[in-house]
């Protein structure tokens, strides 16, 4: 069982990823602080009598839910307003938004590095082309290469099969490196 | 460069931004953080209300199950176990109303077919009423 000072540890070690994950899939600041606090709450309610070695993946879980339910809720809130407003969507109603989310230029996101030194502004450039990667994409990218979880945990995350993950994730280099070049950045 | 390779220089890049987040960011985090784990030890300091059924068939190991399934199960027979008693309850005072009744009932039958019935009760008023009431509740 974890002690108050390791789950501590744990989420400050780990708040500031999972705001930036929210960040780039909701962007918006406030909802992303919304949705990290969400996932701490549910992590210290329910899980807290855990290891510390299955906090990371439970908690990574928990966040990426919390995005998911924010999604759901917008939905939800978006075919309300559709319905009252005579408003049809483009998209049909079985389409999942996450699969072909893209960013709108000139949000608060894509702005934030403007004014920063040469190394913040390709920081903040790679950020923003990152949070411009389809929803499903960014997910498995992030899972699997920024939180260090395997296929099979990113798989298990993200409820799709392994073969999945492994073309996500291979989409996303190749979007996330055309898109980079395009900008004038070469890694 | 390979997808392990940009992967890990993308990485690089997030981990700066993380480290750099707005000061009113870090600051919301921190609050979210303990205000979650004050969560955490509230819920693990509060006294937990045991049934007094539970507490009776678990002995002292309650605590110990608490939060797992079994633990729920039982929590939940704790909560139900007194409303079932009360229905049983019910059942069985009324039940044994009935009886009684009944019982009651066929003494007097018995008494009046072996005539030892005192002469003086066929003359009370009550006797006449209760032989009539016999009768329209035997005709319906």
């Amino acid at each position: 069982m974890a002690t108050r000072a390791e789950l501590s540890e744990f989420l400050a070690g780990a708040e500031r990823r999972a705001f930036k994950q929210a960040l780039f899939a909701v962007r918006d600041q406030d909802n992303a602080l919304d949705i990290v606090q969400d996932a701490m709450f549910r992590l210290s309610e329910s899980y807290s009598d855990r290891p510390v070695g299955e906090l990371p993946l439970l908690f990574t879980r928990i966040v990426q839910n919390a995005i998911l339910d924010f999604f759901r809720r917008q939905k939800v809130r978006s075919t309300w307003i559709t319905l009252f407003s005579a408003l049809s969507s483009p998209e049909g109603e079985d389409s999942d938004p996450l699969e072909s989310l893209e960013a709108q230029p000139g949000s608060a996101s894509a702005e934030s590095a403007q004014d920063q030194v040469e190394r913040g502004q390709v920081v903040g450039i790679i950020e923003e082309e990152v949070s411009r990667l389809p929803a499903r994409q960014r997910e498995a990218f992030l899972l699997r290469y920024w939180e260090d979880l395997d296929v099979a945990e990113t798989a298990a995350t993200m409820k799709c099969s392994e073969g999945s993950v492994k073309t996500h994730c291979s989409r996303a280099t190749q979007a996330l490196a055309k898109a980079l070049r395009a900008r004038g950045i070469e890694l | 460069m390979n997808e392990a390779e940009f992967a890990y220089r993308i990485r690089q890049a997030l981990d700066e931004g993380a480290s750099q987040v707005d000061y009113t960011v870090s600051l919301r985090l921190e609050k979210a953080r303990n205000a979650a784990l004050d969560r955490s030890s509230a819920s693990a300091a509060a006294p937990v209300w045991v049934p007094a059924l539970q507490l009776a068939g678990a002995g002292g190991r309650s605590t110990e199950r608490n939060g797992s399934a079994l633990a729920s199960w039982i929590f939940r027979f704790g909560m139900a176990a007194p409303l079932v008693a009360l229905a049983l309850g019910i059942v069985g005072i009324k039940q044994w109303q009935s009886d009684n009744l009944v019982a009651e009932v066929a003494d007097l039958d018995f008494a009046v077919l072996l005539d030892d019935t005192p002469i003086d009760t066929y003359a009370h008023s009550g006797f006449g009423v209760y032989l009539r009431t016999e009768q329209a509740s035997n005709a319906m």
